[in-house]
C-alpha cells in the first residue's frame, strides 16, 4: 500500500483533510441541541431539523432550486449536443471563434453577470421572474454542458457512423440509433454538472432573485445575514445527504468514473 | 459492360491532390485491390466510392447509373472498415440485423437472414454477444457479416485485416477468398500488403502517390512490373548497376560487373537490372560473388551475396541439392525474362 512516499503521504492527506473537514463540521454541528452554532458536546438532537419544518420558504427555495437546475440543464443540453457535434466535426471559418463565445461565461465573474442580467432583465420587465433566473442560468452552465459533451463527441470513431449510413440509415436514424447512444455517457455527465453548477449558483443568483423565485443557496444566503443559528448547518446537512444519495444513485447506474470524466468504456 | 467505373476520377484537399484522374472498370463478381504505401490514395478512393468523400472531378458510375448524386444511404454497398466501426450498444445479431432494418425486412425472415449470415463467417452461437466481449477477429466476422447480410452491390474492405495477428490474418485471408467466391460479390479491397493483395485478388491495382502505377493480376503485376516503384513494391528485388551496349545487327550486350550477355533490350547506356531473388540460380559462370549469409528458412535457404554490382539476395527451394556455404564465390545468373531494364538516371 504505502509506495507513497512520507511527504506525498503527508500532502494527500493534508489536502484531503482540508477539503473534507468543512463538510464534516458542518454536518457535525447541524445535530447539535444548543442554539448557537457549536459541536454537539452534550449529546445528539434532531431540533434543528425539525426546524425546517417551521420555514417553509426554505422547501419551497429547495423545490426551485432542483425544478430550475433540472430545467436548465436539460435545455442546455439541447444546444449542446448539436454544438459539439458541430464542433467537434467540421473545420469552418470562425470555429476557434465560436468555440470561445460558448465557453466565455466560464471567463466573465459571476457578480459582474448578476449585475448586467438584472440591468438587462429589468429593461425587459423580466426582473425577478422565474423565466429571467431560467435564461441567466442556462447562460452560465452552459461552457460545463458543452464541455463533457465535446469530450464524448470527439473521442467518437467517425467509421461507426459512416458504417449505419452505409447501411442504409437516413440522417436522423444515425443520429437516434448509433450518435446518441454513443455520446450518452457524456450527455449524463454533462446534464449532471449543468445541474449541480446550476443549485449551487449563488453570486449572480442573488442578484435576481425575488421573494418566491429564490434558490436554496439564496435563501440560506439571506437567512444568515440576520440569524446566526444552527438552522443553515442543517439544511446544509440535509442538501449534502441528498448529494451523496444521488451520487451513490448514480455509481450503482452508470459508474462514477464515467460519468464524471465523460467517457464510456463501450465506445473501446 | 462494366459493373463499376471510375472515369477521370480526382480529389483534391487544398493544393494536395490526393488522387489524381484515375480510371478504373471492375467487372461483376470481380476481386480488386488497391495496393500502395500509405497516403497513395486507395483509401481516398474507396470512400468516394462509398460517398463519404465528395469527388473533385470525373464520375463514378455502377451499373451505369451515374452515382454524382446518390447519397451514401443509398448506395447499397457493404462495408468493412480497420476499426471494424461495430456498433458496441449492439449484440452481434442486433450489428447484423442493422442494415435489414433499415430496409425494412419482415422480423421472421430478418432473424433467419441474421442467423444465416453469421452461420457464414462461423459465428454460429455468438448472436447475443456485445463486440466488446469479442476477440479482433470475431469482431471482424461480425462486421464482415453485417456488410454481407444486405446482399450489397459491392463489398469495400478497407484494411480489413491489418490489425489481426500474422496467423489469424493468413486464416481469415483463404476464410475471405473462399466467402466471396462462393457468394460471388464485387469486391474492392483496400490494403498496403501486398501479400493480402496478390492473395486475395483477381486483379491488383497499384497506386503511388494519387497515381494507378499498373493495374494487373498478381500474376503480371509481380512478374511483369510496369515501373520500378511496382517492382519494389510488390516483393523484393535486387536491383543491379549495369549497362547496355548496342552491337552491330540490333544486338544488345548487357554488362553487369563482369557478367556479360546478349538480350534484346530497348534501351541503352546505364541502366537498372532488376530480378526476383528467387529468379537467380547458381552456376558455373555468371556475376561473381562471394556468399556473406546463408539462412535456413525451412522450406528455402535465403542467401546474401557480395558482387562487384551490389549486395544481391538470392532465395533458393531447398530440394535436397547441396548449397554454397558462408564464404564461398559463386557465380549467379537469370533468365533475360526475369529481368526488368530500365535507364539509371543518377549515372545518366
Amino acid at each position: 500500500m504505502s509506495k507513497n512516499g512520507f511527504i506525498s503521504l503527508l500532502f494527500h492527506t493534508l489536502f484531503v483533510t482540508f477539503m473534507l473537514a468543512p463538510i464534516i463540521v458542518v454536518c457535525l454541528v447541524a445535530f447539535t441541541p444548543e442554539g448557537y452554532l457549536s459541536l454537539p458536546t452534550n449529546g445528539f438532537s434532531l431540533r434543528w431539523f425539525k426546524a425546517i419544518g417551521r420555514y417553509p420558504e426554505f422547501i419551497r427555495a429547495f423545490w426551485v432550486s432542483i425544478g430550475l437546475g433540472a430545467l436548465s440543464s436539460t435545455i442546455v443540453l439541447a444546444f449542446a449536443v448539436p454544438a459539439a457535434l458541430g464542433l467537434a466535426r467540421y473545420q469552418f471559418r470562425g470555429r476557434d471563434a465560436l468555440s470561445a463565445l460558448l465557453l466565455s461565461p466560464l471567463m466573465i465573474p459571476h457578480v459582474v453577470l448578476g449585475i448586467a442580467f438584472l440591468r438587462f432583465f429589468t429593461q425587459f420587465g423580466l426582473s425577478g421572474t422565474f423565466a429571467a433566473l431560467l435564461i441567466a442560468h442556462i447562460v452560465v452552465i452552459f461552457p460545463f454542458a458543452l464541455r463533457l459533451t465535446l469530450s464524448s463527441a470527439t473521442g467518437m470513431d467517425r467509421s461507426i457512423e459512416q458504417a449505419a449510413i452505409s447501411l442504409g440509415a437516413r440522417d436522423w436514424v444515425v443520429f437516434r440509433r448509433v450518435t446518441l447512444p454513443l455520446i450518452m455517457p457524456g450527455l449524463i455527465s454533462g446534464w449532471a454538472l449543468a445541474f449541480i453548477q446550476s443549485f449551487d449558483e449563488v453570486t449572480m443568483t442573488v442578484f435576481l432573485a425575488a421573494p418566491g423565485t429564490e434558490t436554496l443557496p439564496v435563501r440560506m444566503f439571506l437567512y444568515i445575514q440576520d440569524n446566526i443559528d444552527p438552522l443553515v448547518t442543517s439544511v446544509s446537512a440535509s442538501v449534502i445527504a441528498i448529494t451523496v444519495l444521488a451520487l451513490i444513485i448514480l455509481d450503482r447506474m452508470f459508474g462514477l468514473e464515467h460519468v464524471l470524466t465523460g467517457h464510456s468504456d463501450r465506445t473501446k | 459492360m462494366a459493373f463499376l467505373e471510375l472515369q477521370n476520377v480526382t480529389k483534391t484537399f487544398g493544393d494536395h491532390t490526393a488522387v489524381n484522374a484515375i480510371n478504373l472498370t471492375v467487372q461483376k463478381g470481380e476481386f480488386v485491390s488497391l495496393l500502395g504505401p500509405s497516403g497513395c490514395g486507395k483509401t481516398t478512393t474507396l470512400q468516394m466510392i462509398a460517398g463519404f468523400v465528395p469527388l473533385t472531378k470525373g464520375i463514378i458510375r455502377l451499373d451505369g447509373r451515374d452515382l454524382s448524386n446518390v447519397k451514401p444511404a443509398e448506395r447499397g454497398l457493404g462495408i468493412v472498415f480497420q476499426s471494424y466501426a461495430l456498433f458496441p450498444h449492439m449484440t452481434a445479431a442486433q450489428n447484423v440485423a442493422f442494415g435489414l432494418e433499415m430496409r425494412s425486412i419482415p422480423r421472421s425472415d430478418r432473424d433467419q437472414r441474421v442467423r444465416d449470415a453469421l452461420a457464414l463467417v462461423g459465428l454460429a452461437g455468438y448472436e447475443e454477444r456485445f463486440p466488446r466481449r469479442m476477440s479482433g477477429g470475431q469482431q471482424q466476422r461480425v462486421a464482415l457479416a453485417r456488410a454481407l447480410v444486405i446482399r450489397p452491390q459491392i463489398l469495400l474492405l478497407d484494411e480489413p485485416l491489418s490489425n489481426l495477428d500474422a496467423k489469424l490474418r493468413e486464416e481469415m485471408q483463404i476464410e475471405l477468398r473462399q466467402i466471396q467466391r462462393n457468394l460471388g460479390t464485387t469486391t474492392i479491397l483496400v490494403t498496403h500488403d501486398q501479400h493480402e493483395a496478390m492473395a486475395l485478388s483477381d486483379r491488383i491495382v497499384v497506386m503511388n502517390k494519387g497515381d494507378i502505377e499498373q493495374i494487373g493480376s498478381p500474376q503480371d503485376t509481380y512478374h511483369s512490373p510496369a515501373s520500378a516503384f511496382v517492382a519494389t513494391f510488390l516483393g523484393k528485388t535486387n536491383a543491379f548497376e549495369g549497362e547496355v551496349q548496342v552491337a552491330q545487327g540490333g544486338i544488345s550486350r548487357i554488362i553487369v560487373g563482369d557478367h556479360v550477355y546478349t538480350a534484346s533490350a530497348h534501351i541503352k547506356g546505364p541502366v537498372i537490372i532488376s530480378v526476383r531473388p528467387e529468379r537467380i540460380s547458381f552456376a558455373k559462370a555468371g556475376l561473381r560473388g562471394t556468399v556473406c549469409t546463408r539462412i535456413f528458412r525451412g522450406n528455402h535457404w535465403l542467401f546474401q551475396i557480395k558482387t562487384i554490382a551490389g549486395v544481391a539476395t538470392v532465395i533458393r527451394q531447398n530440394d535436397g541439392t547441396s548449397m554454397p556455404e558462408e564464404g564461398h564465390d559463386v557465380h549467379l545468373v537469370w533468365r533475360e525474362e526475369d529481368t526488368f531494364v530500365r535507364a539509371n538516371s543518377k549515372v545518366g
